[in-house]
Order: structure tokens, then C-alpha cells, then sequence
């Protein structure tokens, strides 16, 4: 009996080692849930600040290029606003079909609402990557709320802390998006294979689509995340899946991953009613 | 007493210089040292396999939270604590006293490459495997494996040089 508490004792290295072995990979594999835990996150408010602080003094140094970006991205939308100015201008002209349109709420014609966020903290180089964001659930963020920058979709927000978020960003095999080329309205599954940090896979595209390399990939809207025609990327290269009724696209991303300092969450009104419904319609099927 | 704080000290600066820093290196848009493995590689000699084991989790577990990447580092790092005293016996036999740290001084130039390189070895090839579990491509993992263990490697060699503490405290 003796010999056998002395052999327990002199072998209670392995035990703490298989205990703590165990442990780390419980965490592993929790965190292939889809919903993580907060404490265990950047979300968490302790961790969330220290990188935060990190976040705000690297902001600095990139400064010069977000600038042009940001001059660049206001030309763009001074150029929008003109042209729909001149769409408003026709339309109060034609009396008679402007008469309809006015009646209209306009939350009703488009139900997103953005809010700017700062990313304070960023990885690219692993196979499962995360962003960290500055707005959390006092800010009314919610897990599902999409995520864009100036180039283009960022990703979906998964964990909601108090005063920060976690992103899981198209750099993550987890993130599905339904995509589609623009100009037809056929729709894809775009996903990451973990590779290149510029590029990304748009699959399930039917084969009687017409496309061309260089064509612009945006989002189809069909789900409740983002809304149609948000910029994504360019197609790269395709090819016949196996199976041979569907291509497979390698798209190049807008949105540099390397180098995010700004992005925009994406609320819309309506997710929880047609989530809500379209739940129901599972149900009575 | 002096090995605690020293200990706390090494354990603080290099989880953040790790978290702030060296997580935003990919070079080559690949590889990315993990310098925090040299707490583990600077414990005391005389520390027991139990005690090293528990430290380096706590170490890969600080690194997880702050990394956004739950559980893969504290089990690579456990498994390279845990490897350790069996690696100094092996590289440098059982004849050290008990309260220096592994340095180029106690176990001379070879000694000490050839024992950082086994730990960085176990460690990495552990979690890059753990990591690799959601999409296995083995030519890639041979490349993020050789590569991270080259810059690790090299780069615990450089802080190892110009570590002053080491001088002073030398045999």
C-alpha cells in the first residue's frame, strides 16, 4: 500500500500535466463553438484595454495612408451624392411619379444604420484570426451585427463585452458569406481556405453564370447581416468544381487585412423579425 | 526569493512584448516569433517538474487570452514545460546546482542552442499541430513549423546575448 502512495506521489507530475493538458484543450475546443466565451477574449474588459492602448498608439502610425483613404473614399461619395441629387432633380421634375415615392418611410426603403468603431486589436497570421473592436453592448452592438471598412466586408460580430466586441473577420473559417457577381443576381458561399491573406474562395456559383476575371464579387444581401452590394472583392481566377455543375472562384479581397484601422458596424432594423420568421417557417415545415 | 521576482519580471514583459508586438510580425506574411517561450527556457534548473509545468501554463494561458486564441498555446506550452527537466538531462546531464538559470554561461554556446532549439521544437510542432486541427495542408505546416522555429530560435539567441542579467548572475 505503501509503495503504491509512493509510486502515486513520485508520478504526480504526469497528473498535473495530463489535468492541465486537459484543460488547454477544452478550451480549444469550446472555442470552436460558435459563441465563445467573453471571459476567455479580448472582449473581456481587462484584456480589451491593455490591447486597446497597444491599438492607439500603432493607430498613430499609419495615419498618412488612412488619410488618403478617407480623402479618397469622400471623393467617391461626393461623386454619389451628385449623381443622386441630379436622380432627386429628375424625379421632383416628373411630378407624377415622385408623388409615390414620397409617401414612403424612409427607414422602411433601407433599414441598415452604420456607427464608426476603432480596431484595437488585429491578427492575420494564424488559421482561425480575430478583431477586436472599441464598441461593445452599451453602444448597442449585438452578436450578428456585420462589419465593413472603407475597402469593403470585414466580417460578423460573434462576441458582444461590455464596451468591446470580437469580429470574426473573412480570415476565419468559420465566417460564411453569401455572395454574388455583380450584374447577375446568382449567389455563392464565400469562405477563407486559410492560405493567402488577400484572397478568398467563393464556391457553389452555378456554371451558367457569366463572369469575367476582374469582375467585382459584392454581397448578395440575402442574409440578414449585410445588405446587397456591398464591395468584397475582385474575381481572381475560377475553375470547374468536380462535380462540374458549380465554379469555384478565387477572389481578391478590397479589404486589407494588414493594415485596419477604422471600420463601421452594421445594424439592421429588421434582423430580429426575419430571423424571427423565417425560424417560423422552419418550424411549420 | 530574487528567482520569484526575477521570475515575475521575465513572465510580465515577455507576454506583452510578445502580445504587442511580435504577434504583428508575420514576415514573409508567415512566420511569427514566439519569443514568449524563453520564460520557460530561463527557470531555474532547480525547479520541479511540477512547478515548471504550472508556470508554463499559466504563461501560454496569458498568451491565449490576450491572443484570442483559447487553449492552443497553454497546451503547447505545458507540454514544453513539462519536457524540460528530461531535456536537460539529456543536453547537460544532472551535475548543475540547483538555483541558476540555463544560459550561455552554465551550459556553454552548443549547450544552450542545442537545449533552446529541442523546447522551441516541442513547442511549436505542438501548436502548429493544435492549431492545424480546423484545416490540415501538410506542405504549409512544414513551412509555418520551420520557419517559426528558425525565427524563435534565432531570436531567443539574440535576447540570450544581449541579456546583462545573465552576465552577473554567470558562474
Amino acid at each position: 500500500m505503501r509503495k503504491l502512495l509512493d509510486f502515486l506521489i513520485s508520478k504526480r507530475h504526469w497528473l498535473l500535466f495530463l489535468l492541465l493538458e486537459v484543460i488547454s484543450f477544452m478550451l480549444v475546443y469550446r472555442n470552436n463553438a460558435y459563441q465563445q466565451s467573453v471571459m476567455f477574449s479580448t472582449a473581456n474588459v481587462v484584456t480589451a484595454n491593455i490591447v486597446s492602448v497597444a491599438g492607439s498608439v500603432s493607430s498613430y502610425l499609419n495615419l498618412r495612408e488612412k488619410n488618403r483613404d478617407l480623402i479618397e473614399r469622400n471623393g467617391e461619395l461626393e461623386i454619389e451624392l451628385l449623381r443622386l441629387q441630379r436622380q432627386v432633380e429628375t424625379m421632383i421634375a416628373d411630378t407624377t411619379s415622385f408623388r409615390s415615392f414620397i409617401s414612403v418611410d424612409s427607414t422602411r426603403q433601407f433599414p441598415y444604420k452604420v456607427m464608426p468603431a476603432k480596431v484595437v486589436n488585429n491578427s492575420v497570421a494564424y488559421l482561425t484570426n480575430y478583431i477586436t473592436i472599441d464598441r461593445g453592448r452599451v453602444d448597442g452592438v449585438v452578436p450578428d451585427m456585420g462589419v465593413v471598412s472603407e475597402g469593403g466586408v470585414v466580417g460578423i460580430i460573434s462576441n458582444v463585452g461590455e464596451h468591446f466586441s470580437v469580429v470574426i473577420p473573412i480570415l476565419n473559417p468559420k465566417f460564411r458569406l453569401s455572395c454574388k457577381v455583380l450584374g447577375s443576381s446568382y449567389f455563392g458561399s464565400m469562405s477563407w481556405d486559410g492560405r493567402k491573406t488577400q484572397y478568398a474562395k467563393l464556391d457553389e456559383l452555378p456554371r451558367h453564370v457569366e463572369f469575367n476575371v476582374g469582375d467585382t464579387v459584392v454581397t448578395s444581401g440575402f442574409s440578414t447581416i449585410f445588405p446587397e452590394g456591398i464591395l468584397v472583392g475582385t474575381v481572381s481566377t475560377f475553375e470547374k468544381q468536380r462535380d462540374d455543375n458549380f465554379y469555384s472562384l478565387t477572389v481578391k479581397l478590397t479589404t486589407d487585412f494588414h493594415n485596419l484601422g477604422s471600420v463601421m458596424v452594421i445594424k439592421n432594423y429588421y434582423q430580429d423579425e426575419q430571423k424571427r420568421i423565417e425560424q417560423e417557417a422552419k418550424g411549420n415545415g | 526569493m530574487v528567482n520569484t521576482i526575477r521570475g515575475i519580471i521575465y513572465f510580465v514583459v515577455l507576454v506583452l512584448v510578445q502580445v504587442l508586438i511580435l504577434n504583428n510580425i508575420h514576415f514573409l506574411r508567415i512566420i511569427t516569433p514566439f519569443l514568449y517561450i524563453y520564460f520557460t527556457i530561463k527557470l531555474p534548473v532547480g525547479y520541479s517538474s511540477i512547478q515548471v509545468t504550472f508556470l508554463s501554463f499559466l504563461l501560454g494561458l496569458a498568451i491565449d487570452i490576450l491572443s484570442n486564441t483559447p487553449g492552443m498555446h497553454a497546451a503547447a506550452c505545458t507540454l514544453a514545460g513539462f519536457a524540460r527537466p528530461s531535456i536537460i538531462n539529456i543536453f547537460r546531464g544532472e551535475d548543475l546546482p540547483d538555483n541558476i538559470s540555463p544560459s550561455h554561461h552554465t551550459f556553454g554556446y552548443g549547450g544552450f542552442i542545442r537545449y533552446t532549439g529541442a523546447i522551441v521544437i516541442l513547442h511549436h510542432v505542438s501548436l502548429f499541430l493544435i492549431e492545424s486541427l480546423t484545416l490540415f495542408d501538410p506542405l504549409f505546416l512544414t513551412i509555418r513549423i520551420v520557419g517559426g522555429v528558425v525565427a524563435t530560435t534565432l531570436l531567443i539567441c539574440i535576447v540570450e546575448a544581449f541579456n546583462r542579467e545573465t552576465k552577473r548572475s554567470g558562474e
